[in-house]
This record gives structure tokens, sequence and C-alpha cells, in this order.
């Protein structure tokens, strides 16, 4: 019997990275925010490797550059926080501001928290990804070991 | 801006000699010395401007700038560390390539060694320049880094590497020190800017305890007893460093921050007082110590601990020539070290009985070196005669008993100094052939620091309007101090011939005393500082290896040694906050049931985990509990908490079933078999943990301020542009918590990446 999971995971994994988006780009109005959207992204590689296996996998080049991606969010996040600082606000201070008027079009509203939110995401999912790639290199070499001679 | 002038040149210095070291080696040091002269020029070029002051804001919310000054100090340290940094580059490029063929390295690494040396040069300027504590200890610390990295440049050589070790050691550990003092001293005055704290100091005076913080770091940088002992083993090092770092730059650090905070330890005689008697024991251990060291850099560093003694005194009894007497001994000292180097490199001998003689054979730095000696010995027409005529003058003021100290340390001044040029040059011509003559580079440095000896001396009115800029910012007033030779029976004069002649009477009897002084010392020597900080890392060594046996022998011990003190703190916590009505239990009403069945199907997975056998049960029992707890904030009105929890909850889930294929079977079973019997500490230490974690919670949700917390929040996020509360809290209120939570996370995404390959290539050497 052919299993259903193999097709129906590929078929979901655009779907959750879209929702994944959607989650930090809607974070600031509504449920979601950088964390958990990074978290889903993750779970969406996830499941990938589960099904389709580490070679097929790694095709994506954010799978393949997961772990510097944190790198970068790390530096977006410390850059929001602390850049400001050189134009003598407070460390962490956003904008607008809050006297300050917004720019946006519907749902989607231009602050730089959506930048702190982006770094937060691209950390959670660098994490996950590099812990999964690490586990399923360690588990391939281990089975190849114990298939060798 | 031409005030940072000198500075960016300073810093210019070390990238530019390494591009010109790309294109030739040779160059580098070329460059490195043209860039430090530049900078020298740009310095006089600001005396001439009306700017003394430039202030930066760089955190202004914090209170933090970043503030440079052009006075007095900043002047003369300035050019002292860059016209010594100069010609101790161009000595470099001598002696450099010799050293590093004995030492079996590739010859581009000179390059690296006077970008090395630039770099602490711009360390240096930036010290001198900065006028705010915070940026004081910056750069102090910026000149311990280079020096360790100066002091072990033959990384292949131990000793090197153990004498580095050991002067950073202990001059970044009293560096800290020096940090505390700064701390204390910013948050009593609400300010780190050095003006600032200076007139807050005068109507109400510095802590006792900060300025002693801010002396040892000093004391520690100038090597003084009791840090003395980190300066003769960091003779290790190439000679240039020595000749740099420890007679103009690293040492003269020390005693410029005394200068430059003087006005803080005006008004505090106790500490002053301490500081005095550390000077003369300095001076008189110093003295000692090097009319016996044979080794003759030795000598130098322990005449420098003296040196620095001499000047912490002048510090201490606030006298006006305490400058000029570091000004004064730097050149010598710089000029006496480059030609212990050159005489090491002549002949490849290091110790004075193996020496002698060399006269015949360097004549040019023979003559050179003896101008450095007299200048250091305090001889007329040299310019260290004034650094004791000021010496004296201080002495004199305050009595026979400080006047009769000054001589016999002016006497053993003179007597090791003898000792020192009479050991390398003097004597009957050796026997062995001819030592080849020096190459001029490694001479001419030592020529043109003579000549500047000379000139001072001959003519010490070019030396009066730094010397009195100097004294004034470091005292705060108008300085009379007058340089010039007074052929008459003042008591500066009768000091200083009585010091010459005890000196001569002491060289000239040298083979009787030598034996027997050495014995004494030798003795001493193992009661000293050194001996107490070798005892001291010993102990510590032993308690950490102690600690970490403990810890790791039993993994169910070192789970037990985070949660225990956790779990006693948190007790202890409850145990001393008095708080009414602490432990309360709500109402639970009718629309409560689905919270109420969530948190017991948590509570029941998670008494479930106690009895559960196999690692994949355990795991799937605690996600249980993971799960349940989501569904407790989704019930709670927490759609983001609740989103969150599941996400993470389900990459728990499938990391830890994938970490537990990689875990060896027998590990994990034997494992599973401790957890299944557990001993009676481990019940204790749970109980522990447990009940604090459950008294901690209940006493928390008993205190809730509903209306001020959350009403607040919920207005504040309004008008943050965030309608989502939370997302609110993490990115705006709480910005910076986030920032550093994430960069743990980053840590330990690089923790688990290294850990695994790690174990992975040990297992492919394996194969």
């Amino acid at each position: 019997m052919i299993s259903f999971v193999p097709p129906l995971s590929r078929l979901l994994l655009w779907p959750s990275l879209i929702i994944a988006l959607a989650l930090w780009l809607k974070g600031g109005a509504s449920v979601g925010g950088g964390f958990p959207a990074g978290a889903l992204a993750g779970l969406a590689v996830l499941l990938q490797y589960v099904t389709a296996g580490r070679d097929q996998t790694r095709r994506f080049v954010a799978v393949r550059y997961a772990a510097p991606l944190a790198g970068v969010g790390l530096l977006l996040v410390v850059g929001t926080a602390f850049l400001p600082v050189l134009a003598g606000y407070a460390p962490m201070s956003l904008f607008p501001r809050p006297d300050q008027q917004e720019l946006g079009v519907g749902g989607l509203h231009l602050h730089t928290a959506l930048i702190f939110e982006g770094g937060l995401m691209l950390i959670v999912f660098g994490l996950v990804v590099t812990v999964i790639d690490r586990f399923a290199l360690r588990t391939d070499s281990d089975a190849e070991e114990e298939a060798g001679p | 801006m031409p005030l940072l002038l000198p500075i960016l040149l300073a810093l210019a210095c070390a990238p530019l000699a390494y591009v010109a070291g790309r294109w030739r080696p040779g160059a580098a040091a070329w460059m490195g010395a043209l860039g430090a002269l530049a900078a020298l020029g740009a310095l006089v070029y600001e005396w001439t401007q009306e700017t003394t002051r430039l202030v930066f804001p760089w955190a202004p919310s914090w209170g933090l700038s970043l503030e440079f000054t052009r006075d007095g100090l900043s002047g003369l340290y300035a050019s002292m560390a860059l016209t010594i940094g100069a010609l101790v580059v161009l000595y470099s490029r001598a002696y450099m390539p010799h050293h590093l063929a004995e030492e079996q390295r590739p010859p581009g690494d000179e390059v690296r060694f006077q970008g090395l040396i630039l770099a602490f040069m711009a360390a240096m300027v930036l010290l001198v320049t900065v006028d705010d504590l915070l940026l004081l200890f910056v750069a102090l610390d910026l000149t311990t880094i280079i020096s360790y990295l100066l002091i072990g440049f033959d990384r292949e050589d131990p000793e090197s590497r153990a004498a580095a070790l050991l002067s950073l050691v202990l001059t970044g550990a009293t560096s800290v020190v020096f940090f505390a003092g700064a701390m204390t001293l910013g948050l009593q005055y609400g300010t780190f800017s050095l003006p600032l704290v200076f007139e807050r100091a005068a109507q109400s005076p510095a802590s006792t305890g900060a300025l002693v913080c801010l002396a040892v770091g000093a004391l520690g940088k100038s090597a003084q007893v009791p840090f003395h002992f980190w300066l003769p083993r960091a003779m290790a090092a190439p000679t240039p460093v020595s000749s740099y770092l420890h007679s103009a730059a690293m040492v003269a650090a020390g005693v410029f921050l005394l200068q430059r905070l003087y006005p803080l330890f005006a008004p505090a005689t106790d500490v002053r007082h301490g500081l005095l008697v550390i000077g003369f024991v300095s001076m008189g251990m110093g003295s000692l110590m090097a009319l016996v060291a044979d080794p003759f850099k030795r000598v130098l560093a322990y005449s420098t601990i003296a040196q620095y003694g001499y000047a912490l005194v002048l510090v201490a009894l606030g006298s006006e020539g305490a400058p000029l007497y570091v000004a004064a001994h730097a050149p010598c000292k710089a000029a006496l070290f480059l030609t212990a180097g050159a005489v090491t490199q002549v002949t490849g001998k290091k110790k004075l009985s193996e020496v002698g003689g060399l006269r015949h054979a360097l004549p040019v730095l023979a003559g050179a070196s003896a101008i450095a000696a007299a200048g250091l010995s305090a001889l007329p027409l040299t310019v260290g005669f004034f650094k004791d005529e000021v010496f004296f003058h201080a002495l004199a003021k305050e009595g026979p008993a400080f006047m009769a100290a000054g001589v016999v340390g002016a006497g053993l001044t003179l007597a090791y100094t003898l000792r020192l040029w009479w050991g390398l040059f003097g004597g009957p011509r050796p026997s062995a052939p001819a030592a080849p003559a020096a190459p001029p580079l490694l001479v001419a440095p030592v020529v043109v620091l003579a000549a500047s000896i000379l000139l001072g001396g001959v003519l010490p009115g070019l030396l009066v309007t730094p010397a009195r800029a100097a004294a004034e910012t470091m005292r705060g007033e108008p300085s009379t101090l007058e340089l010039a030779y007074h052929l008459d029976a003042r008591a500066e004069n009768l000091l200083a011939v009585g010091a010459w002649g005890l000196g001569a009477l002491l060289f000239a009897t040298r083979n009787a005393w030598t034996p027997a002084l050495s014995r004494v010392l030798n003795a001493a020597s193992h009661v000293g500082a050194e001996r107490g900080y070798r005892l001291l890392l010993l102990q510590l060594d032993r308690l950490s290896t102690w600690l970490h046996e403990k810890e790791v022998r039993d993994l169910r011990d070192r789970v037990a040694s985070v949660l225990v003190p956790t779990g006693l703190l948190g007790l202890t916590v409850l145990g001393v906050t008095p708080l009414r009505d602490r432990f309360t239990v709500g109402t639970v009403g009718p629309a409560d049931v689905t919270l109420v069945m969530a948190l017991a199907f948590a509570s029941a997975a998670a008494l479930a985990t106690l009895r559960a056998k196999g690692h994949l049960r355990l795991v799937l029992l605690i996600s249980c509990v993971g799960f349940s707890l989501a569904m407790v904030f989704a019930f709670a009105a927490a759609p983001d908490v609740a989103l969150t929890s599941v996400l993470v909850e389900t990459i728990f889930t499938l990391l830890f079933a994938g970490l537990l294929a990689l875990l060896p079977r027998e590990r994990l079973k034997l494992a599973q078999d401790e957890a299944q019997n557990p001993r009676g500490r481990d019940r204790l230490a749970g109980a522990v943990a447990g009940a604090s974690a459950f008294l901690l919670s209940w006493s928390a949700l008993s205190h809730l301020h509903v209306d001020r917390v959350g009403a607040q929040t919920v207005r504040l996020a309004k008008a943050a542009h965030s309608p989502n509360v939370v997302a609110a809290v993490l990115t705006d209120f709480r910005g910076l918590d986030t920032v550093g939570e994430m960069t743990v996370v980053v840590a330990a995404l690089l923790g688990v990446t290294s850990l695994l390959s790690l174990n992975l290539s040990r297992k492919g050497k394996k194969q």
C-alpha cells in the first residue's frame, strides 16, 4: 500500500510556510509573532526531513544555510535594539514612536517591530532546522556504520 | 576635530604598517614610524589650537559620552609614547629578523609584531587622551590585552606563554578592581566625565574604598609591590617589547592613572600615605634585586619597579615633579633596554656574568648607553639630573627621614646602573674572537635617545613648559616648577652629592657584599608575593577540580546541583519576604470547568512520568503535560501563548524522539534503571525543588495585580501601535530581555552545532 503521508506532506510545505509568514506579518495586530512563525516554519521543514529525507530537503537554500540565517536574525534583533542609540534614542526604541503616525495598508503596518520579529523568526527557524539537520546527519552516519561491513 | 587627529593617526599606524608589510615586510616598520611621527606632528599642531575638550554623546539616555581632552598630562605622555614607539618600531626592524630566525619562525611574522607594537602605541595614546572614567578603563584593558599578545609573542616558548598569562591575570585582575572603583565613583557622582567628577568631588570627597580600588588598578599596571612580580617574568618577551611596554608605556600607565585622578586622591591623606609606603618599599626592593640580578634585562626590570616606586612616592606626596619624573625616566630606561637587546643579538648572551669588555667591539653603543645610564642614575648634564632634583625637592620638605631614604634609593640606583654598564662594556677585552659589529639600525635608536637625554640635560628650559603644563593638569593649580642648575649648597644638591658618593662606594665594594645580599634576597623570595599568588592559584585550581568531580560523577547529582540551590534560594526568598495573605485560594465557578479538566489532565500526565517505563513513553508523557497546559492557555483566553506552546511542544517531542535514537542503548537502559530506583538524596532533592517551585508559583499567583499591570499594558500597547499585547510586551516593553534571550538561543545553536560535529569528527577518526 502506498502511504498517503509523503505526498500530503509535500503538499503541506508551501501552505505552512505561507501561514508562518502570515503569523510573522500579522503578529503586531493579532495572534502570531516571530517566535511561532519560526517554529512553524521549522516544523514544516522537519516534516520534509521525516518524509523525504535529508538530501531531498537540503535542496532548499534556506535549509542549507539555516545556521547563518540565525546569525542574520541575531544581527537584525541587535540592530533594531541598538541602532536607535546612535541617533540618541533609548535602546529598544521602535519606530514610528507612539506619538507618530503609522504607515500601512489594511492589516499590514510598517513598524520596526516587524524587523525585530523577523529576526526572532530567523533565529528560531535556524535553531530548529540546524538541530534537525545535525540529528539527521548523525542517524544517517550511524545507519551507514551499521550497514557497513 | 583637530583634537582627535593624533588619536586617529595613531590608530591608523597599525593597519598602514600591515598594508605596507604585505607589499614588502621591511616597509612595515618605516611606515609605522612615519605614522607615529605624523601623529606626533598632529599633537604639536593640536597644541596651537584653542579647543581643549571634545565630547561626543553616544548613549545620552544612560548619561554616557566619549570625552577627550588636550591638557598637559595627555600631551606629555602621548608625545612620550609616540616618540619612543617610533624608535622601538625602527629598532625592531633590525632586531626581529634575527630573533625570528632564532625562533625558527617565518620572517613575515615581523610585520605582525610591529603591528602589535603600533596597536599598543595607539591604545596608550587613547588612554592618555580620554577624559572619562569608563573610557579610561576600556583603554586600560586594551593595553592589557595587547601586552598579553606582545609578551607571549614567542608562542612556542612555554616560559613566554606563562609570563604573558601571568601579566594578563595580574594586570587584568587589578584593572577589574579599577573598574569597580570607577563604577563606585560614577554612581556616587552620577557621571563618568572626569571634570564633572572632580568638580563634585571637591564638595563631597570620594569614598576611601573607591580610591583604594583605583589605586590597586594603578599599582598592578605599574608593577608596584605587591603586584610587582609579573614584570621580571615579562622579560621573556622580545626586547623591543620590554623596552617599550616596560619603560615608557604599560608601566607608565599606572602612574599616569594616579596623576590623572590626583584631584580625587588629594584630600585622601590616608590613601596617599599607603601609596607612599608602597612606593618606598618598591623602591628599596627593586633596587636591591637589581643589584644582584644576573640577566641584564632582569636588572632593568627590577630597576623599573624601583623607578616607578620613586614616581609613586612623588604622586603620593603630591609633588608637581611627578609627570616630569616619568618623562625623564622613560628615554633612559628605553635606551638601556635597547642596548641590552643589541648586546644579546650581537653576542648571543643574556647574562652579565657571560659578557664584558664590549666597549671595544661596540664603541658607539657603549657611548650612547653610557649617557642613558648617566641619565638613569641622575648625573648632571643629563635630563635624569632633574628627575632626581624634583625628587629630592619633594623629600626635603618632608623631613630628614625622607631625605635619608631618598639618598639611599638614589645611591642604590647609581650602584646598579654602574654595575650594569660596567658589566656589559667595562672590564678586560674578552679573549674570545671579537663580536661582529651591530647593524646601524640597531644602534641608531639608542643614539637618538641618548641625544635627547643630553639635550634635555643641557637645555633644561625646553622641559619647563611641558612639565609645568602636566603638573598643572595633575594638581589643578598653577605650577612654579623650576629646572636649572644651581651651584650652591641647597638641600637638593647636597642630597644628590650624597647619593653619588653612596652609589660609588657601593659599586667599588660590590665584591664584598654581593654574595651575602643575593643569599638574603633568595631566602626572602620564598615568602614573597609571588609565592602567595602561586599558592592561591593552586588552591583555586583544587577547589574547581573538587567541585567538578562532585558535579559530573553522576547525572542525577548534576541535576540536583542545579535544582537544590535554586530551590533553597526560592524557599529563602519566601521565608524572608513578609507578605500578607501570601497563599490564597481563589474560587472556582462553573465557567472554569474546562480549565480544571485540562489542569487535571496535565497533573495526571505529570504524575504518570514517575512510573513510566522506557524513554519514549516518558517523552510522550512530558509532551502530554505541555499540550494540556497549552489547552489551559487557550481556555484562559491567551491564544498567543497557546499557539506558541503547541508549536514548541511539537518540536520538542519530535526532537527529543530524534535525540533518543542517537543515544546508545546501554546508556538509556542504565539511566532507566537508575530512575526506577531513586536514592534517598534524590528524593530529598526532588522534594526541595518541587516544594520551592510549588510555593513560589502559588505565592506569585496569589498576588496578581490585574488592574495595575493588565490594564496599563493594554493601554500602552495601543499607544505603541501594537494591539496584540503579547507582541507589544515581547518586542517593545521587554524588548531588551528578548534580545538577551535570543542571544542565548544563538549561543545554544552554536553549542549544539559544534558539539554534534565534534562527536562526528571523532567518530570519523576512530574509523
